[in-house]
């Protein structure tokens, strides 16, 4: 089971989170076209390592986070604010 | 009534207690309060307990804790009949029944032991190998034989009755110690005064582990014990096995309840523990190993250290004429214990050269055979005598009751390795060795290969420390430790031990066990390894070594070893078998916690609940909440068309509170709602509402439903009762993750606002009477008009928005209201013939209009697919825009919304008809997705999902339900088959 | 009769949400200090009029003494001003108040936060689930009030009384806004 470091709340554990997905992409503008979009809602790199994740902590704050994790240890590196820039490590998938 | 015989002294458990009546196998026999059931069993002299799962061989006691393989039983309480339960940790209460397992017609004559004679016939894998042909007979006749004549227990429904008896605690704690030994103990005395929160867990009903085994322990242990008690935080959880690690400091750990606080707690049984914790301490200690020699398996074969604890908990001695086969010193302690109580082993036989233990031995007149090893057994039901080859090759034979052996300790590992730690080989004491990362905890004393009691709680001192000076800094740690260990001073010290010498396997005629329970040999370790089956894993496998309940916890190494000699590689190298979570086996009762029944989920309730109730409401869940399907005993078609007729003729009134509200404020508030709705909502003017749908980003609708702009920077918004939460979440997620430059409020205000639906052509003359401060003709408030009113005297709101096709009003005040409201309107109403309708009649009434709900909003429909094209603004970003527009969306066979009637109206339609062409009765061109008797149409209507459906309009399809065996022929319409022009709407 | 061990009462309370627009909250909590002081994000404060919560960042719990005709909202939005939005939840939330030593031993049934008087100590507050529903939570002098959405009220009373039960809770009549108000 995660616990997951709320930067508002404090720890908690996983179920009290929903995962909205990677949070290393970013919408494309819709002029960007169907190419772009198709790219963005369908293509993953599915990484064995490091993946910055989009996690809403709706039992708590309801604020939108983003986690650094790594998907083979499950080892929770960073956790952000939606807005603030993620400390990549080299090795972290696009 | 049977004697004791075997109660020879005082045990540290069962000392002044009171003697309990049981019964096993039906006879009743005595034990004492303290006594496990198989410690009281081996006082009454019993040794046969039990028959092996594949080959029915006879078998007794071989451990005298959770590791045991054997000694299981089945027992019998009030509420059926449990089975598996370990003889060896079960305690003995009043009244308690048991049963031997796997054996007909009794435990002494067990017909299927002739399975045992043709065991040669039956390797591991046979029965996959030989039941290959006719496919047909494995699922009905060889898997049902096979199945009735394996196994262990009996499962019997017991689950209703058990259920009840659990529950879950959340815990958090600084530091979690597993095992309570000497390691546990004297690092919980470190920590405890460091100031930090330890939570002791102790599979035992005693703390002390190899403590209670040696008599001059007993001070330090008392002393250390209150000495817990008085710190605060410091808690001690006895019977309390830690079952997993599941990261991030998360453990599992199930609590058997003692008698005293299960009476406290209505009958409570046990307590499944979630821990977390910010370091583990694993004291966890090593098991006692088998050692593989035909006849391994005999009652009466023991391992000598259960030999030593039945004599010290419980004042038992497992025989009268015990031989030893051991390789290494701590074994003889159970010697040495036994001679003390006037028991003299027979003879010993020592696999090492020589000993200092051996010595000892001899000096109390004991024929101890160094070098030698134990190569048969005679008895089959109990032992009688053993065979033992002496080290110059001479054959001796020692008459015996029990044979104690020990093939030396391996370390409990099995958290350790699911924490992620790597094992290394100790060659000093034969067995795989954990260690784990500093931020995640440390192993202490026996756990990583440490023995001796003195050493242990050295071990554990340092390691409670050496934690918390990681947590309290390293002066607060050094005060600790000092204060701690000036209380040890005068402890005994470790005896001098020879070191032990592995020996895994004796080869002779007859088959000897590595995994007892599962029925497993040392030839069929061989066999794995002669298929291609290498690697311990794959062995484990094909053989099902360490794969039944105790995870080979005694003889896991054992095939490792037999694995090794036939590769022919050192033992290091094939490793041992990663023991998984659970390391016992758990009762699912105690994992459903208080989590079962009525508390199963939780249950949303309207404000208007117990109004539904008392007017006869059947309710239906939706989601987690209870919504009144009918106000009828039952549903039937009668009362629901019945509701539905007086909407359509009159008026109704229907609970729609459980739709999801989203206030929405803010200076972007509209250009949010552009974002995330399809259509256009900024030139939606104060005053009106608008249906909305919101798509995903890959297209597809995702919600509908209605938003009302209350002011200029005030909006609310309306979800579909089953994705409110979902609607939620998504606005929330796209507010901070893609409109982070816009200033937008969104809270939930689903629970504060109570809405009712008045529908029916006498609404507006209902709503007249009890709406305050609004004129209600089309004019002053039209279609689609919304604002606040004052209703029945309280404030609230009104929208003119239909869902049933008719005149209708939604209105809402906040929820305390609602049941005040709600029966204001129904008074006024009275004259006009209001009645209350419930979900199958609104479900009636909207597939009759043609409005969607879940069943055509099912996430593989796109807006053009339901008719919403024209809804989509060509203008500006929003969710699911670019996406919506894929090439394959317009394909002309799309599964579009169509409504459908049968040719002959007296046939009805089913939901999921699946739709064909004539000449094509199997190729589905759609199916039906609701349908429901008409009220004001003849016969039944439905919509359906249908390829090109739009353009199949006018023409007649067949409607097949195979299941059913139903045909029939089906006209397809417009889906708006009621008042398609809406003139009642605007009426 | 004796008080019972642990005792589980409903707090009869106006409920408001304040929220705060974009960058106002400073403004906001100065503001409001003049009548009241807003707590920072994870504790309780209290006035004599009643309690507020910080659970989510920007955003207050106020909970007061029930008014007739539900004038709290308007009152506090011409209090606060527009930079923020206030929002009536009176009756979309349900307020309980549990008292008695055995309380927290009593959450730790259903509730996954970490409830050790050293740790959720007096005048914390935070939102999270318990028993599965969502609730949220602030330690007071007297023991702890609890929030719950209206339709899971039943639900989480049906549940804290079954948990309780062998801790000797009872129910217990009404406690008043003003009988919690003070300092915590």
């Amino acid at each position: 089971m995660l616990r997951i470091h709320c930067p508002w709340c404090g720890t908690r554990d996983e179920s009290e989170f929903r995962y909205r997905g990677d949070a290393g992409r970013v919408r494309p503008a819709h002029e960007a076209g169907l190419a772009s979009f198709s790219a963005h809602v369908y293509e993953r790199a599915n990484p064995r390592g490091w993946h910055l994740e989009w996690w809403l902590h709706v039992a708590g704050c309801r604020q939108l986070l983003k986690v650094l994790r790594h998907t083979q240890s499950h080892e929770i590196r960073w956790v952000g604010r939606a807005e603030e820039p993620a400390p990549l490590p080299e090795d972290c998938a696009p | 009534m049977s004697a004791a015989p075997g109660r020879v002294v005082a045990g540290l458990l069962t000392a002044g207690g009171r003697a309990v009546t049981f019964r096993f196998d039906g006879r009743i026999f005595q034990g004492l309060e303290g006594d496990t059931l198989a410690s009281a069993l081996l006082a009454s002299g019993e040794r046969l307990i039990g028959r092996s799962f594949k080959y029915h061989r006879p078998r007794g006691i071989i451990t005298a804790g959770p590791e045991e393989p054997c000694a299981l039983v089945d027992v019998m309480t009030a509420s059926g009949r449990e089975p598996n339960q370990l003889a060896t940790t079960l305690l003995l209460h009043e009244g308690l029944e048991a049963v031997s397992q796997n054996r007909w017609p009794s435990l002494a004559f067990d017909i299927r032991a002739a399975l045992d004679r043709l065991s040669r016939f039956l390797p591991a894998g046979f029965y996959y190998k030989t039941f290959m042909s006719p496919g047909w007979a494995w699922e009905r006749l060889y898997e049902p034989l096979i199945r009735r004549a394996a196994g262990l227990g009996v499962l019997a429904p017991v689950v209703g009755a058990h259920a009840e008896a659990a529950e879950t605690l959340h815990e958090h704690t600084d530091v979690l110690i597993v095992g309570a030994g000497a390691a546990g103990l004297a690092a919980a005395a470190v920590l405890g005064a460091s100031g930090l929160r330890v939570l002791l867990a102790e599979q035992d009903a005693a703390l002390g582990g190899g403590t209670l085994l040696d008599a001059r322990w007993q001070a330090w242990r008392e002393r250390r014990r209150a000495g817990l008690v008085r710190v605060p935080g410091v808690r001690c959880l006895e019977r309390t096995t830690v079952l997993g690690a599941y990261g991030h400091g998360v453990f599992a750990a199930l609590e058997v309840l003692g008698a005293a606080e299960r009476a406290a707690f209505g009958g409570l049984r046990e307590r499944l523990h979630v821990i977390r914790a910010q370091r583990v301490l694993l004291a966890t200690g090593a098991i006692e190993r088998l050692i593989a020699f035909p006849g391994n398996d005999v009652p009466g074969v023991m391992l000598a250290g259960a030999a030593l604890a039945y004599l010290r908990r419980y004042g038992v001695a497992v025989g009268r004429r015990p031989v030893f086969f051991i390789n290494n010193d701590e074994a003889y302690e159970a010697l040495f214990a036994l001679a003390a109580a006037g028991i003299t082993a027979a003879g010993v036989a020592d696999v090492r050269p020589a000993s200092h233990a051996a010595q000892r031995a001899r000096e109390l007149g004991v024929d101890v055979l160094c070098g030698a090893r134990v190569t048969a057994v005679r008895g089959r039901g109990a032992l009688r005598a053993v065979q033992v080859v002496t080290g110059e090759g001479g054959q001796r034979e020692f008459a015996a009751d029990c044979l104690l052996i020990s093939g030396g300790f391996t370390p409990a590992a099995a958290l350790a390795t699911q924490l992620g730690s790597p094992l290394a080989w100790q060659e000093s004491i034969a067995a795989f060795v954990p260690e784990l990362a500093g931020a995640v905890g440390r192993v202490a004393g026996a756990a990583r290969g440490v023995f001796g009691l003195a050493a242990a709680a050295r071990e554990g001192a340092l390691a409670g420390q050496a934690i918390a000076a990681e947590l309290r800094g390293r002066e607060v740690a050094a005060a600790a430790a000092a204060a701690a260990e000036a209380e040890d001073a005068g402890l005994p010290a470790d005896a001098m031990a020879t070191p032990m010498s592995p020996l895994w396997e004796v080869s002779g005629r007859g088959r000897a066990f590595v995994d007892l329970q599962n029925d497993v040999t040392s030839a069929d370790v061989r066999l794995a390894h002669r298929e291609g089956y290498e690697h311990v894993e794959h062995m484990k496998r094909f053989t099902t070594h360490t794969m039944a309940t105790d995870q080979g916890r005694i003889g896991g190494l054992l095939g490792s070893a037999v694995l090794a000699e036939a590769r022919g590689v050192p033992l290091s190298e094939v490793g041992q078998v990663k023991a998984r979570p659970y390391v016992q086996p758990v009762p699912f009762a105690a994992l459903a916690g208080g989590e079962v029944r009525e508390h199963y989920k939780p249950k949303r309730r309207v404000a208007l609940h117990d109004w539904h109730e008392r007017a006869g409401a059947t309710f239906v869940p939706t989601g987690l909440w209870l919504r009144p399907l009918v106000y009828a005993r039952a549903s039937s078609w009668e009362a629901v068309l019945g509701e539905a007729r007086s909407v359509r003729r009159a008026v109704g009134i229907t609970d729609v509170s459980t739709l999801g509200k989203i206030d929405v404020r803010g200076k972007d508030a509209a250009r949010f709602l552009d974002f995330v709705y399809a259509n256009t909502f900024s030139s939606l003017p104060i005053g009106r509402a608008r249906y909305g749908i919101m798509l995903r980003e890959d297209g597809m609708v995702f919600d509908d439903g209605t938003t009302s702009r209350l002011g200029p920077e005030h909006f609310l918004v309306t979800t579909t009762t089953a994705n409110s939460t979902a609607v939620l979440e998504h606005l929330e997620f796209q507010l901070q993750a893609n409109c982070r430059e816009l200033d937008v409020l969104l809270t939930d205000v689903c629970d504060q606002w109570a809405q009712f639906a008045v529908a029916g052509p006498r609404a507006r003359a209902v709503l007249s009477a009890v709406v305050g401060g609004r004129e209600l003709s089309n004019a002053a408030f039209p279609f689609m008009a919304a604002g606040e009113a004052t209703i029945a005297g309280v404030a609230g709101r009104l929208f003119r928005i239909s869902f049933s096709g008719e005149l209708a009003y939604e209105l809402a005040v906040p929820a305390s209201e609602a049941e005040r409201i709600w029966l204001a309107v129904l008074e006024a109403g009275t004259p006009c013939g209001i009645s209350p309708y419930g979900l199958d009649a609104l479900n009636t009434l909207r597939i009759e209009k043609g409005h969607v709900t879940g069943a055509e909003l099912n996430g593989n429909t796109s807006a053009a697919d339901l008719g919403f094209a024209r809804m989509l603004k060509p203008q500006g970003d929003f969710v699911g825009r670019v996406l919506s527009q894929r090439p394959a969306l317009e394909a002309a066979d799309r599964l579009q919304l169509v409504g459908v009637r049968p040719a002959v109206r007296t046939r009805r339609l089913r939901n999921g008809m699946q739709l064909v062409a004539p000449e094509a009765p199997t190729a589905s061109l759609g199916y039906i997705t609701s349908s429901t008797p008409s009220v004001e149409l003849e016969g039944w209507v439905g919509l359906a999902l249908l390829a090109g459906g739009r353009a199949r309009i006018g023409t007649r399809l067949t409607g097949t339900s195979p299941l059913h065996d139903e045909r029939l022929e089906v006209e397809i319409v417009s889906p708006h088959m009621l008042d398609p022009e809406n003139t009642r709407v605007r009426a | 009769m004796s008080a019972p061990d642990l005792a589980l009462a409903a707090l009869p309370a106006d409920i408001l949400e304040v929220a705060a627009f974009g960058g106002a909250a400073p403004k906001l909590v100065r503001r409001g200090a003049e009548a009241w002081a807003l707590p920072p994000l994870g504790r309780v404060s209290a006035a004599p009029a009643g309690l507020a919560l910080a659970v989510r960042p920007e955003r207050w719990l106020i909970v007061l003494a029930p008014q007739a005709g539900g004038t709290s909202a308007a009152r506090w939005q011409g209090l606060l001003g527009t930079s923020c939005a206030v929002v009536e939840l009176s009756a979309g939330l349900a307020a309980f108040f549990l008292a008695g030593a055995p309380a927290r031993e009593v959450l730790k049934r259903g509730c996954r936060l970490d409830l050790d008087p050293g740790v959720f100590a007096q005048g914390s507050a935070a939102a999270t689930q318990m028993a599965q529903v969502a609730v949220t939570l602030a330690a007071l002098p007297g023991g702890l009030l609890l929030l719950t959405p209206a339709s899971t009220a039943r639900h989480l009373r049906e549940w804290l009384m079954q948990v309780g039960r062998a801790f000797g809770i009872a129910s217990v009549s009404d406690v008043t806004v003003a009988a919690l108000s003070g300092e915590p």
